[in-house]
């Protein structure tokens, strides 16, 4: 025999005991391949269904409702609330999934951004990000308008200011090579009064002999007024005649005298021809620069009318300049984040602030409870049904009921000592648990009993423990990948979605979240508590059913194999005999 | 006085009619033994006797202590509480400790907590566990084990101890201790009904009992009145040796015989006529001066009854 014989015999032999017990068969091969099935058709999607939007805003304007139209496209369940705390309340109640607070508009007018807020339930951490992602898109492309709304009026104001530029350049052109004009003229001007010969011609004359001259002048004349006076006072006597004679003389002499310094110069020339050869390069000097005085005012003329044609330019330009400022000042928004993203997006978490244990402290919370009671419930069934007693338990005088109740006591005394430590240690972390704990703690037994109930009912229906286990594993399991705890239940179809509602792991998740976290009061969740309640009740008749049908299985059991045990030792005498 | 009776039993499952037309009664301090080839349905009539099985058809019913008849089905609730039964495997949990079972159990039965302690206490004695009280009944030997299940099930006081194969899967010192337990179980007043296949044990233990055959009751009376048909038959001599043997045979030969059946050291002898073969044969024996180990022409064994009965269908 080769060495792989015996493995292979060894092989198959496994494959066909397990096989061959039909509960192990069932849940090896087949609950993976259902589970996939289940999860592959559930999840078989790339919609959303039933996600419900509250939409609170001061007034619904245009730009609102073209908003909620916009969400209204991706099977958005869209509400609107006349105010935010009856939006804020419906998240609470997980009637919503999100609210969103929108601006009266959407329009951008100043440099603040809009601000849309998000307000969520922290616990469905999941939810809210797919949620934020899908919202955000439909925000992303009307903010992605009003962004581009806003660049256009800006590139607008960009062309305007370049045609203004491209005006006032031809003016400015025309008022440089009016100022270049001028600057040449006032060049030239400059050149041509420079070169004025306006230097002082330095006179031989002497000046103090003028000056004495003058005098001189003056004495005469005061002589000869004299002389003229005494002429009239007196009769034409001889000594009068004399004495003006003798005036007059006087004055002769000055008169001479000033005739002397007239005529003679320090240089010996004539100061009155000096003086006019002076006067006649004078005149020349003159005559030449009022020539060119006449030049330069020509050339001032001209400064001026270039002077004031550039002026008139520069108005124009100044104008179109005040207005393009004007036009640019019109700009409200100018800050460039504004621009980019004009609307930017909060998440504002409804209920108190907390760490992210805050918010998945209830699924944690449900997921191990509801783990250890079917675990539990279906461990401590495979317990006393493979216990050597079980048969014993048949006779006596105990009812059946009474039995099944003391597991389930068993279950809860055990898990009650559970939540006690869990909800001890919470504290630690969660000390806002602590008002609404008695509630939680009762909500969590209730719980404990339906799942403790579904893992009875696995233990009864499984023969072996393994399979048993598996199959409370494989339910567990189920029920948490239909909770939202790990994906979003509405990215199922619309239908697991409607049945993942009666799911005993979120109904008791949805209340743990509201109190623990809304501190909702447990009267406003009766609803839910009734149908925990209900499945209890429920599950602890299914399970009086089973165990009534269980007992006929066991007898018919018990038979075959006192039966196969009978016929084994018949075998083994006669083989001995 | 009854303490059970069936009236034309009938248990089928389906189409496969497991007994058949069973009358039975068991009488106050009797040990009625229940025997029968395997799937003859001998457990099925002590399923009946538990209620564990409803019969499909006849009366099974449960006689108080006013004399007054109970449909066993019908008062199940209250006639387990006089009822003890004892399965052919252990039956009680092997993590408790040997008075942490009897406690349980016995509270089970609503027994008041210190009567209990006390009818416990005796019991422990009675079955000589008491050094093992405090023992998981994991840890006990094969014999204590079963000691603890009948105490199990005595633990009550029942008035009736019903027991499946008690001995099987003992060795025979542990068998003999347990027929002597229950010897003195019965002679506190327990009825005690048990199905083996220790046909010796039945017969040292039991004063009546039932051969169940083929799903229908063989026999059922005292074990006396049940072997009578067997009785003067046929008788066994046991020989030495060959050369007696031979001439004994021999000797028989000439006697109107059915069948000598040869079982080398001893024959089997069945005559025409027992009494005057044995005295022929005996006046043969004493002329050859012939040795032999014994002759026995007496009651034949519960199994060699049974044996021929199964022979015979």
């Amino acid at each position: 025999m080769s060495r792989k014989m015996p493995l292979w015999l060894l092989t198959k032999k496994n494959i066909k005991l397990l096989l061959r017990a039909k509960g192990s068969a069932l849940i090896i091969i087949f609950a993976p391949l259902l589970l996939m099935l289940v999860l592959g058709l559930s999840f078989n999607s790339s919609s959303t269904y039933g996600i419900n939007i509250g939409i609170y805003s001061p007034s619904i304007t245009d730009d609102v409702q073209n908003f909620i139209d916009l969400l209204k496209e991706e099977s958005f369940t869209i509400t609107t609330y006349d105010s935010l705390d009856s939006c804020i309340s419906e998240i609470k109640s997980g009637n919503t999934h999100t609210c969103i607070d929108l601006p009266e508009s959407l329009n951008i007018e100043g440099n603040e951004k809009k601000e849309v807020i998000f307000h969520v339930d922290p616990a469905r951490i999941n939810l809210v990000w797919m949620v934020q992602e899908t919202v955000n898109k439909k925000f992303d492309l009307r903010s992605q308008e009003i962004s581009q709304s806003l660049t256009q009026n800006i590139l607008g104001k960009l062309s305007e200011t370049k045609s203004v530029i491209s005006e006032t350049e031809s003016m400015l052109n025309t008022a440089k090579g009016n100022a270049d004009s001028s600057a040449s003229s006032a060049t030239s001007t400059k050149s041509s009064l420079s070169g004025l010969d306006l230097a002082v011609i330095e006179s031989n004359v002497n000046s103090s002999k003028i000056g004495s001259v003058d005098v001189e002048v003056s004495e005469s004349n005061d002589l000869i007024s004299e002389a003229r006076e005494k002429i009239k006072e007196t009769t034409l006597d001889n000594t009068t005649k004399q004495g003006i004679l003798d005036t007059l003389a006087g004055a002769r002499n000055k008169l001479n005298e000033a005739e002397r310094v007239l005529t003679t110069n320090g240089t010996g020339g004539n100061v009155l021809t000096q003086l006019h050869s002076d006067l006649v390069t004078s005149q020349n000097k003159l005559k030449t620069a009022a020539t060119k005085i006449s030049s330069s005012n020509s050339n001032l003329e001209s400064i001026a009318t270039n002077l004031q044609e550039t002026a008139s330019s520069i108005g124009t330009v100044k104008d179109k300049l005040t207005g393009l400022k004007s036009s640019i000042d019109g700009v409200s928004v100018t800050e460039a984040s504004t621009i980019t993203s004009p609307l930017v997006t909060k998440v504002e978490t409804v209920g108190e602030e907390g760490t992210f244990l805050n918010y998945l402290f209830p699924a944690l919370i449900v997921l191990v409870i509801m783990f250890s009671s079917l675990l539990l419930g279906t461990t401590l069934v495979m317990m006393e049904r493979h216990s050597p007693a079980f048969l014993r338990n048949f006779f006596l005088p105990v009812r059946k009921i009474t039995f099944i109740t003391s597991i389930y006591l068993t279950n809860l005394i055990l898990n009650s000592l559970q939540i006690v430590i869990i909800l001890g240690i919470s504290l630690i972390f969660l000390k806002q648990a602590l008002p609404n704990l008695h509630y939680i703690a009762l909500i969590l037994l209730l719980a404990s009993s339906v799942f403790t109930f579904i893992g009875m009912v696995i233990g009864y229906v499984f023969n072996t423990e393994e399979t048993s286990v598996l199959a409370t594993i494989s339910l567990g399991s189920l029920f948490l990948l239909f909770s939202g705890t790990i994906l979003p239940l509405e990215s199922t179809s619309a239908y697991i979605k409607g049945i993942a509602v009666f799911n005993p792991f979120v109904i008791t998740e949805k209340i743990v979240r509201e109190v623990f976290l809304f501190s909702t009061p447990i009267q406003s969740l009766w609803m839910e508590i009734s149908l925990l309640a209900g499945y209890a009740v429920v599950f602890f008749i299914i399970i009086l059913f089973i165990e009534t049908i269980l007992h006929q299985h066991t007898v018919r059991k018990y038979l075959k194999g006192h039966h196969r045990a009978h016929r084994q030792k018949d075998k083994k005498n006669k083989n001995d005999g | 006085m009854d303490v059970i009776k069936l009236k034309e039993v009938s248990k089928s499952y389906k189409d496969n009619k497991v007994l058949h037309n069973v009358n039975l009664s068991v009488n106050e301090g009797d040990i009625l033994g229940v025997i029968g080839k395997s799937g003859s349905g001998k457990t099925t009539l002590l399923n009946l006797l538990t209620g564990f099985v409803e019969a499909t058809k006849g009366d099974i019913t449960y006689v108080n202590k006013f004399g007054k008849e109970r449909d066993l089905n019908r008062n199940l609730h209250k006639v387990k509480r006089h009822l003890g039964y004892c399965p052919q495997h252990n039956s009680f949990y092997p993590q408790l400790t040997v008075e942490e079972n009897l406690l349980h159990f016995g509270m089970l039965y609503g027994i008041n907590k210190t009567i209990l302690k006390e009818n416990i206490s005796q019991l422990l004695k009675f079955t000589k566990l008491s050094d093992h009280k405090n023992k998981l009944a994991k840890h006990l030997s094969g014999g204590m084990q079963k000691r603890l299940d009948i105490s199990c099930s005595l633990v009550h006081k029942p008035k009736i101890l019903i027991l499946d194969e008690p001995t099987a899967d003992l060795d025979p010192i542990l068998q003999q201790e347990i027929i002597h337990l229950l010897q003195e179980v019965n002679g506190q007043g327990i009825t005690i009904v048990i199905a083996s296949h220790h046909l010796e044990s039945i017969e040292t233990l039991c004063n009546k009992v039932i051969i169940v055959n083929k799903g229908e009751v063989h026999s059922f009376g005292e074990i006396e009145n049940v072997k009578k048909p067997y009785l003067r038959d046929y008788f066994t001599i046991n020989l030495p040796g060959k050369e007696g043997k031979d001439k004994l045979i021999e000797k028989l030969r000439g006697f109107p015989i059915k069948k000598i059946v040869d079982k080398g050291h001893s024959i089997v002898v069945y005559p025409e006529h027992v009494e005057s073969t044995i005295g022929k044969l005996l006046s043969f024996i004493r002329e050859e001066n012939l040795y032999l180990h014994d002759m026995h022409f007496g009651k034949p064994s519960l199994n060699e009854v049974f044996e021929r009965i199964v022979k015979n269908e």
